[in-house]
């Protein structure tokens, strides 16, 4: 149908409202990192790059920097690697009740970080915690296996937690590309021909679910740029400043330290790291949508 | 149909990876029924001797009881807010033809990804300066501004599947759009705002890093309540998880009871139509 103007007013308005208030807060923050405001007042005396070469000399950001990297990539590969094979299993192999196994995948994703957190804290704890229980029932020496207590795996092990809370999503999304009209008459035809196993996931699957391998790459990329929640219920960054994250860093020097225009220039950098996925991200989603 | 070898396996491997993802729900629900006496005997695995409910009494009255109120309070007018405007501008972008139409779903769709840090300090300050700080219109309002473009997605993905004659028979009849959309689109459109509702609902429950900063001791969600159990029950993991049990008990029988509209909205939400 022809959109009239009255009409586009009446039914666009309010979420132009919306659109308004969160954009203006975008660059309302982008405003305040350029400020000089420190402390609960606000202060918008500005203050040029101040606080970001302050940002640029902590320690904290480049760990934390380092850590949102490193979550980048060990958190979206093997999830997205776990999800794929799970998804071609059910599809292919899982004659009945897929929708029960989809069911314990999925679960995860429908829960708070911060319970998540709170069990996963409990698992790795070195001294009560479930793993290190459970090993030394079974005899083994756990004096050294620190788990969250130990700055060299501590990240790892979030890590190791978001992948079980996140698995399921993937799965969900390789299982709507694997019944997509398209690669469901290839995988039908390789079928026919025989092919089967690692064969027709390597050389049928792997090479046309591209777009599905880009969305849940993007998704989880997103995702893990903002990861705060994990951080702040199992670590507090901790031990030391071992697993900061952009996030964690971005919460602590504004609402504990009160360094507001700080919190507003760390913000920033998670915004502008984001926007690199988000933008070419939703054009091409939206393009793909749109064009139908 | 007969089962080939390769079925079995497949049966099997995932059952333990099946097995190893319920783990964590099985150590907190258990966890959760036990003393404190036989938590230290750290035989976590076991099931309970005797099950113990009190636990879940003394995390209800430690706070988690109020935090889930509150969240109630302020999960179910969000939601509804959200899947309204969401679906009353979703319909018109998914609907109308018109030039503005990619540029306005790309801007929304920017919006729905951006991350919650870059308008956290703008937040507080409006909220203070409404002053709704002290109540839970603070939150409603946040998580609103915040969950509208993503339900406006969601639903729009939904409506371009309504097949067009429907709509075209009643504005022959002389119905505006304002009409069609009342009588014709919501009616049929049950299924997008269920999926729309149950996602938003999970979002604005699970959320921890607004309800942190603009909550405060009498509006508090239940998520920040359970980080302080936390810290104020170290160790009494029988404590803790019950309260964990109880905070994730919302979302997750939505997610049983309507599992298929919450794959749909989370699909929805990835712009995949």
């Amino acid at each position: 149908m022809k959109a009239s103007y009255r009409y586009a007013i009446i039914f666009l308005t309010p979420l132009f409202f919306i659109l308004g208030i969160l954009y203006f807060m975008t660059f309302w923050t982008i405003y305040i990192s350029f400020t000089n405001w420190v402390g609960m007042r606000p202060n918008y005396q500005l203050a040029g790059l101040k606080w970001y070469s302050y940002m640029l000399s902590s320690d904290k950001f480049w760990v934390s920097l380092k850590n949102n990297l490193l979550w980048l990539v060990v958190f979206i590969v093997p999830t997205a690697i776990l999800g794929l094979l799970i998804a071609y299993v059910l599809e292919l192999y899982i004659v009945r009740g897929e929708s029960i196994y989809r069911t314990i995948f999925l679960y995860p994703t429908a829960l708070s970080f911060v319970v998540t957190g709170t069990l996963w804290a409990w698992i790795y704890d070195p001294a009560n915690g479930v793993i290190n229980s459970i090993l030394s029932r079974l005899g083994i020496d756990t004096s050294h296996l620190g788990w969250i207590c130990d700055p060299n795996i501590a990240t790892y092990c979030l890590i190791a937690a978001a992948i079980w809370q996140y698995t399921g999503f993937a799965i969900v999304l390789f299982q709507s590309a694997l019944r997509g009209g398209y690669l469901k008459s290839i995988i039908e035809a390789a079928l026919v021909d025989g092919a089967h196993g690692w064969r027709l996931l390597w050389y049928v699957i792997v090479p046309n679910i591209r777009s599905a391998f880009v969305i849940v790459a993007a998704l989880l990329a997103i995702f893990s740029l903002k990861v705060f929640d994990l951080v702040y219920v199992m670590t507090q960054g901790g031990p030391g400043i071992s697993t900061y994250v952009l996030a964690f860093y971005m919460y602590m020097a504004t609402f504990w330290k009160e360094m507001v225009s700080l919190g507003a220039a760390i913000s920033v950098v998670i915004f502008a790291l984001s926007m690199i996925i988000i933008i070419p991200y939703s054009y091409y989603a939206l393009k793909r949508w749109l064009m139908k | 149909m007969k089962l080939r070898t390769i079925n079995i396996i497949a049966y099997i491997v995932l059952g333990i990876i099946a097995v190893l993802w319920l783990v964590p729900l099985y150590l907190a629900i258990t966890t959760s029924l036990k003393t404190l006496r036989e938590v230290s005997a750290m035989n976590y695995l076991s099931l309970p001797r005797t099950p113990e409910p009190s636990n879940y009494v003394q995390a209800w009255n430690s706070g988690i009881g109020k935090g889930l109120l509150n969240s109630i309070i302020i999960t179910i007018p969000t939601t509804i807010l959200c899947v309204f405007i969401g679906a009353w501008a979703g319909y018109f972008l998914s609907r109308f033809r018109f030039r503005y139409a990619p540029l306005i779903f790309f801007i929304t769709a920017i919006a729905t990804f951006i991350p919650y840090q870059i308008v956290l300090i703008p937040l507080t300050q409006i909220v203070a300066s409404l002053r709704i700080g002290q109540s839970h219109l603070g939150l409603i309002f946040a998580y609103t501004v915040l969950n509208v473009p993503l339900a406006a997605l969601v639903t729009a993905t939904f409506f371009t599947s309504i097949p067009k004659e429907l709509e075209e028979a009643a504005y022959i009849d002389g119905c505006g759009p304002v009409k069609i959309f009342w009588k014709i689109i919501l009616p049929v459109a049950k299924p997008a705002l269920a999926s729309a509702a149950i996602l938003v609902f999970t979002q604005v429950w699970n959320e921890f890093l607004i309800a942190l900063t603009l909550s405060t001791p009498s509006t508090k969600p239940v998520t920040p309540v359970v980080a302080e159990l936390k810290g104020n029950y170290v160790a009494q993991w029988n404590i803790q998880m019950a309260g964990a049990i109880l905070a994730i008990l919302p979302p997750l029988i939505l997610f049983l009871l309507m599992g298929k509209y919450f794959i749909r909205g989370l699909l929805a939400g990835t712009l995949k139509a």
